[in-house]
């Protein structure tokens, strides 16, 4: 199995990600960032999602604000950030090291077989790569939830992931290492909806009758806030292509984060028109991303929660 | 009764546009800009077209360049006369001595909420007449706008060619608080003129299809080189047949904000579109919707509404 270390912000999708990832691959650590909620938060609800499924990984905590500017919480995930899940206070600490040294150590430890998977702000990331320069040649690809190819979330055209940091994010992206990414055009494609809480209830047992009701929780919000009781599957998205390549499409796109304009910023600005360069045109940019277009949304839905569902069984 | 002035660059498109407003609305006017190319060729052209189609409308000529930005240059689809590819007659009379900011001004004063503009250039005109006389947005019916994208560009990334040209006046026409619609890429590209249309024209015989059907093949094979595409995008009539065909093409009301920054978005139309939008007094929210935004189209239907109307032009 691919070794992989999540950087993330349960989160309720998060939660989800971090139960699939770790059914496929071989889960070595999870480190936390501020997002969903303020990083205290993020790393709890981490070590209760461990505890929950029996994981026995360290749990790192990592940055609580971004490189620039600061971090104002949203409720989306509720108070606690996993708010519809009722899990006990975990047992368990996090490990007496910064995210930031876990994920270098992580890669150092595993070169050029590590995957870093980052679905939360970039920020734990992007101070990794500045303090070891090495990191990006060690990991084997980043993958990321973060971002969109059309309409965004958070801003009209950025989404909250990278909104939350921009520069992180442009230093990610910026980096030597193999990137894959998971945005909004891509996750739209999985929705999740009641019948998805329904087959978790069904297959029984404590991990899927938990996220059940973490699912209930957010479509119920979703519903009241938008109208709808369904919501895209953001953070499992960007483990899938690695497990279920079949579902998937990408295609490679040189991708740069804006961060000057007041309403654009935080947009992942990739050039996707067909054309045939002028010569008073310069060459385009090498690409840097990966960058799922199609997913086959209804397949990719049922296989992450037929995964979850399999917790039910032992 | 609404009546009409087609600010425009003409233009292979443009002059579809022109033939096609002409034949169903109450078209008084046209004002010209530089864009496509310069504003003598604009001029001229637009001249040209109505002296090929007898329709004897003032042509007005306007600006000559953007009000910041430094001329772009579009012969890279249109040729070095902005128009090339045809026989075009001479122009059998002479533009307006008048300018196109005062004509615009003027044609509204004189009858207050019955004129619409229909602007397919650049939108320095429009700005300008609205900065020129501040009741002008008040005297104005309606502006029809052919430019911009909710999806990508043409000229860059994410800006189309008419707005890229001067994007500050597209930011003074976009919160002038006109009425406004956009007819932006992600639709006219879904109007495809393909070697069939040329072939109708043609086969039509008389004077002006066929030297539509000409200008059209130039485009034709002007876009397929530029965008790989059996089809050439149907831009500026598509501002157009809304006003004459309601119903081919599908609006819906956003906030729309022109970027103006000197980066790479410059000139982008960004349209709030997303389908969970928020309140606006929360974190992140929209701003209220500012145009009628383009976002459906029956692009066959609209190339052959096109098609008939400039066949029509040769019968008797």
């Amino acid at each position: 199995m691919i070794p992989l270390l999540i950087d993330c912000d349960p989160g309720h999708d998060d939660s989800m990600a971090i139960l699939y990832a770790a059914k496929h691959f071989e889960l070595r650590g999870l480190t936390t960032v501020f997002g969903n909620s303020i990083v205290e938060n993020t790393t709890r609800n981490a070590l209760k999602i461990c505890e929950l499924a029996g994981l026995d990984i360290p749990v790192a905590g990592g940055m609580g604000a971004p490189l620039v500017g600061s971090f104002a919480p949203s409720m989306i995930h509720g108070a606690s950030g996993l708010d519809g899940a009722d899990l006990p206070e975990p047992r368990r600490r996090p490990v007496d090291m910064h995210a930031v040294t876990m994920i270098i150590e992580q890669a150092k430890k595993a070169q050029g077989e590590l995957v870093l998977a980052a679905i939360g702000p970039l920020t734990n990331v992007a101070v990794a790569l500045r303090t070891e320069p090495r990191l990006a040649r060690w990991l084997k690809c980043i993958t990321i939830m973060g971002g969109s190819l059309d309409i965004g979330n958070a801003a009209p055209y950025a989404e909250a992931n990278i909104l939350k940091d921009p520069e992180a994010a442009a230093a990610v992206f910026s980096c030597d290492a193999e990137i894959y990414l998971a945005g909004l055009n891509f996750t739209r494609q999985a929705i999740l909806d009641r019948s998805h809480a329904e087959m978790l209830r069904q297959a029984g047992g404590a991990v899927p009758e938990t996220v059940a009701g973490m699912l209930d929780f957010y479509l119920t919000r979703n519903e009241a806030r938008y109208g709808k009781p369904i919501s895209p599957m953001h953070d499992p998205s960007a483990f899938v292509p690695f497990v279920r390549p079949d579902l998937v499409e990408h295609k490679p796109f040189h991708i740069q984060v804006e961060l000057a304009s007041p309403l654009l910023r935080g947009m992942t600005v990739a050039d996707q028109r067909n054309v045939t360069r002028r010569p008073d045109e310069p060459e385009p940019p090498r690409a840097n991303v990966m960058a799922g277009i199609r997913m086959d949304g209804p397949a990719a839905t049922r296989h992450v929660i037929e995964t979850i569902g399999s917790y039910g069984r032992g | 009764m609404t009546r009409y002035i087609i600010d425009c660059d003409p233009g292979h498109d443009d002059a579809m546009a022109i033939l096609y407003a002409a034949a169903h609305l109450d078209v008084v006017g046209l004002t010209t800009v530089a864009g496509n190319s310069s504003l003598e060729n604009s001029t001229r052209n637009a001249l040209a077209i109505c002296t090929l189609a007898d329709l004897k409308l003032p042509v007005v000529p306007g600006l000559d360049r953007a009000l910041i930005e430094p001329p772009l240059d579009g012969a890279y689809v249109h040729g070095a006369t902005g128009i090339d590819g045809a026989d075009l007659p001479a122009p059998g009379y002479d533009p307006l001595n008048r300018h196109a900011v005062d004509f615009i001004i003027e044609t509204a004063k004189a009858a207050p909420g019955e004129l619409s503009l229909i602007a397919i250039g650049p939108l320095s005109n429009v700005a300008l007449a609205l900065r020129l006389e501040p009741r002008l947005a008040g005297w104005l019916k309606s502006i029809a706008i052919m430019g911009g994208s909710t999806t990508s560009g043409n000229r860059t990334p994410y800006a189309e060619f008419n707005i890229v040209c001067d994007p500050e006046a597209a930011a003074i026409v976009f919160d002038a608080g006109v009425p406004l619609s956009m007819v932006g890429l992600n639709v006219t590209r879904q109007a495809g003129i393909a070697e069939r249309h040329i072939a109708r024209l043609r086969q039509g015989g008389g004077r002006v299809s066929s030297v539509m059907a000409d200008l059209l093949a130039f485009y034709l094979a002007k876009m397929q080189e530029r965008y790989g595409t059996p089809t050439a995008a149907m831009h500026d009539p598509c501002a157009v047949i809304p006003l004459a065909r309601p119903g081919l093409i599908t609006f819906q009301a956003l906030p729309v904000h022109i970027e103006l920054g000197e980066g790479p978005l410059r000139g982008m139309t960004a349209c709030d579109s997303r389908p969970m939008r928020r309140d606006h007094d929360q974190p992140g929210a929209s701003r209220p919707a500012n145009c009628d935004v383009a976002v459906a189209v029956d692009g066959d239907a609209c190339v052959d509404a096109v098609i008939d109307t400039i066949l029509g032009y040769d019968r008797p």
